[in-house]
């Protein structure tokens, strides 16, 4: 309001604020600063007078400006156009465009295909979750008592997070191929050989095979935020549960794990993150329909597929529209659980 | 300092000059789906580069599953190659309405291509891409030595191939190599059954609508898909299709579905094969059969700064020579005054192409969704969670007469 009116020239420009005008534009906190400044600029022009303070105030902004671009660019308008593509009925491929509204999501909600996918994710959390605070905080235990040749533990397990999953799940497709795999021959070899089976073509046992092998490669992350959380824990504490007679289990469970909450938390939510939007284990294992009978797809796999057309050699079933609906549902789907789940677990988290 | 500065000068302006050097040279980008291929496609290639010496191709073999979705996401950014290889049909139209591709109506010569050729190279009597790199042909691939080594023949029906299928698996040989976890494989067993009922008058019948893929009669073409699957080499279901290509070349099963242009990938993975074609058996109430389809239709980018010379590529792409090339070494061509010279699969595959060949669906806009439904429901099929009635009624619902 005020900003037009000067503008506009029709309030004299030297008219005396309004008491507390200021605190419109400024913060609350600033308010006795900002008389100030405003009291030593008197003699200058109005505009001039609240430009330099403006300067002053917010010239910090502009540092920020050049990250903020980059952000709106790369960020914020490629979120926002898929927003805007996903209601419209477009294949990914051509120039018909048609505004569909909310179909598109409303096709998402009813089609059972999308909650089997779901409840895949769900299962694949669910079950590296319980890895990664058990096989993964033990390790991490382990590793904090400095066995000799800790650096070398830490290295070789931290190995499989940082080489890609497409990759190393190319090779896991070797080992567990039934016809030239390795698994197979080896549980025969040592009299297991009634395991031996199509790991990635059975019904059972296709989906947690595929969690195995994002198990494996997530084993570093778990060991590596655990690790950092126990020896943040001053080992004052551990001391005096010691002089007060615990023993090491006591320690672990009323001193140990509390303290670790914080590594807890970012632990869950990450994996959270990581599992929900799971794409290429599931693509190089078993493939773009999450073989076998879909018993492995998943919501990555789900979207590529409707986004790109099953089978290299047509894409006539294509639908980048729909596609891009569903991950906007599964965007906010998990923005929102993401938020809970942080909520619910910062309120259990205890300082050290 | 000097010294690494003079240097850098020098670098800059050498870096800065190539690209004038070469001014008068063309060089057209090409994407192309077959990395198998890619020392004969290449062959091809510098055979033209040295007729024509002003334009150099620069080939780019991408593995086939991860085309599409690469070709459809450069055309829309506008990044697409010089030569946009599309497939014809559906897929194609879609390119042209949205003018990523030129109109070569008059500017190719199409005087040599095979009939089918002639029809997907065209749109509503427009030419937009070529059919130029061969076409393919899939009946029933069989292993020779493992036929003679238990004295067997090829089967001719269904019926046949169900006892052929107890023998080899009483002897601990997989009896089909069908690898089904990308859907490819499924899908064209699902076509060749079909087919073997239909034929082309029938495919024609279902496009107007005449004929529906529920009708009884065609039921059986599902059926026998969900009969087949336990001859299937273990683990079929989580076996990608490159995988099950280099598990029959190696020797691993008796049969394999599959095409004249994979005759090539087989013998590249292993060059003592002996293999045998014959068309895919007739199920029930059917006669043998083959489908065929083109190995693409090769387009010219309309932004492309190459034009003249990519229609260039194109008309040479459609004289004898090459077209020999490709019947030669890779594939069946769309040249119809070219043989396949000394390749006697190619040659079997000619053969068994003249019982009862049908054109695969997904190059007609209505019966193009078929293929991927197939694919994506027929594992439900195979392990007995959808009844074939219900995957026939499946795919009829992506059929749309009177599309264009």
């Amino acid at each position: 309001m005020r900003d037009n009116a000067n503008r506009s020239g029709s309030m004299p420009s030297t008219a005396p604020h309004p008491p507390g005008a200021t605190g419109h534009l400024l913060p609350q906190a600033g308010e006795g600063r900002a008389r100030r400044l405003q009291s030593n600029t008197r003699p200058w022009p109005g505009r001039r007078r609240r430009a330099a303070g403006l300067t002053q105030r917010y010239g910090h902004l502009w540092f920020v400006l050049p990250g903020l671009i980059m952000f709106l660019t790369f960020i914020v308008y490629p979120m926002a156009s898929a927003v805007w593509l996903s209601f419209f009925d477009w294949k990914g491929i051509g120039k018909n465009f048609n505004f569909v509204g909310l179909a598109n999501f409303h096709q998402a909600l009813s089609s059972p295909g999308f909650y089997r996918a779901a409840e895949n994710n769900l299962v694949f959390f669910i079950a590296i979750l319980i890895f990664q605070h058990t096989i993964g905080l033990l390790i991490a235990v382990q590793l904090n008592a400095r066995p000799r040749f800790m650096q070398v533990y830490r290295t070789i397990l931290f190995l499989p997070t940082i080489l890609s999953l497409i990759a190393t799940g190319f090779i896991w497709t070797l080992i567990l191929s039934p016809n030239i795999g390795l698994l197979n021959p080896l549980l025969r070899q040592i009299g297991l050989g009634f395991l031996a089976r199509s790991w990635l073509s059975d019904t059972t046992f296709a989906l947690p095979a595929v969690i195995l092998v994002q198990a494996w490669n997530l084993l570093g992350w778990s060991i590596i935020i655990y690790l950092s959380g126990l020896q943040n824990i001053p080992q004052e504490l551990r001391q005096a549960a010691e002089i007060d007679g615990a023993t090491t289990w006591q320690t672990f469970w009323r001193v140990v794990f509390p303290l670790l909450s914080p590594s807890f938390t970012s632990l869950t939510v990450l994996t959270f993150i990581q599992i929900f939007r799971v794409f290429d284990v599931v693509y190089v294992l078993t493939g773009p329909m999450g073989a076998p009978a879909g018993r492995t797809d998943v919501l990555g796999t789900l979207v590529y597929r409707t986004a790109f057309g099953v089978g290299g050699m047509s894409s006539n079933d294509a639908r980048m529209s729909y596609a891009i609906a569903m991950s906007v549902l599964i965007f906010l789907i998990m923005g929102a659980v993401s938020v809970l789940l942080i909520t619910l677990l910062r309120k259990r988290e205890v300082e050290a | 300092m000097n010294k690494h500065l003079r240097r850098l000068a020098v670098l800059a302006l050498t870096t800065w000059a190539m690209p004038a050097l070469a001014a008068d040279q063309v060089t057209l980008t090409f994407w192309h789906n077959h990395p198998e291929w890619k020392d004969r496609v290449q062959a091809i290639l510098d055979k033209f580069e040295a007729e024509n010496p002003g334009i150099h191709i620069q080939l780019d073999e991408i593995p086939g599953p991860d085309y599409t979705p690469k070709m459809n996401t450069a055309l829309t950014a506008g990044e697409a190659p010089d030569i946009i290889e599309l497939q014809p049909g559906p897929q194609m139209r879609a390119a042209e309405e949205s003018g990523y591709v030129l109109d070569l109506t008059g500017k190719v010569d199409l005087s040599a291509l095979t009939p089918s050729a002639l029809d997907a190279a065209q749109i509503d009597g427009k030419v937009y891409g070529v059919p130029v790199f061969g076409e393919y042909t899939v009946g029933l691939y069989y292993n020779k030595d493992i036929f003679a080594a238990n004295s067997l023949s090829p089967p001719k029906t269904s019926d046949e191939l169900m006892k052929l299928c107890g023998v080899l698996k009483a002897k601990g040989i997989a009896p089909m190599i069908a690898p089904s976890q990308d859907g490819v494989i499924p899908a064209f067993l699902y076509m060749l059954s079909a087919s073997s009922i239909l034929g082309p008058e029938g495919l024609n019948a279902v496009r107007k609508g005449e004929r529906k893929l529920t009708d009884p009669d065609l039921v059986v073409a599902a059926k026998f898909l969900q009969d087949l699957y336990p001859c299937f080499e273990e683990g079929a279901l989580g076996t990608p299709y490159v995988e099950g290509k280099a598990l029959f070349a190696l020797g691993k099963g008796a049969m394999m579905e599959g095409g004249s242009a994979d005759y090539a990938g087989f013998t590249q993975t292993n060059p003592k094969i002996n293999l045998g074609v014959v068309p895919f058996p007739a199920v029930p109430g059917g006669k043998g059969s083959t489908v065929t389809g083109m190995e693409g239709a090769f387009a010219v980018n309309s932004q492309s700064k190459g034009q003249d010379a990519a229609i260039t590529f194109l008309n040479w792409m459609l004289t004898a020579a090459p077209a020999q090339m490709i019947a030669d070494t890779i594939t069946l061509t769309t040249n119809k005054n070219v043989s396949p010279a000394h390749n006697e699969v190619m040659k079997e595959m000619v053969e068994a192409s003249k019982v009862n060949d049908v054109r695969v669906f997904y190059e007609f806009p209505e019966v193009g969704d078929i293929y991927a439904t197939a694919g994506t429901n027929s594992q439900p099929l195979f392990l007995k969670e959808m009844s074939p009635e219900d995957f026939a009624a499946a795919l009829q619902a992506t059929v749309k007469p009177g599309t264009k």
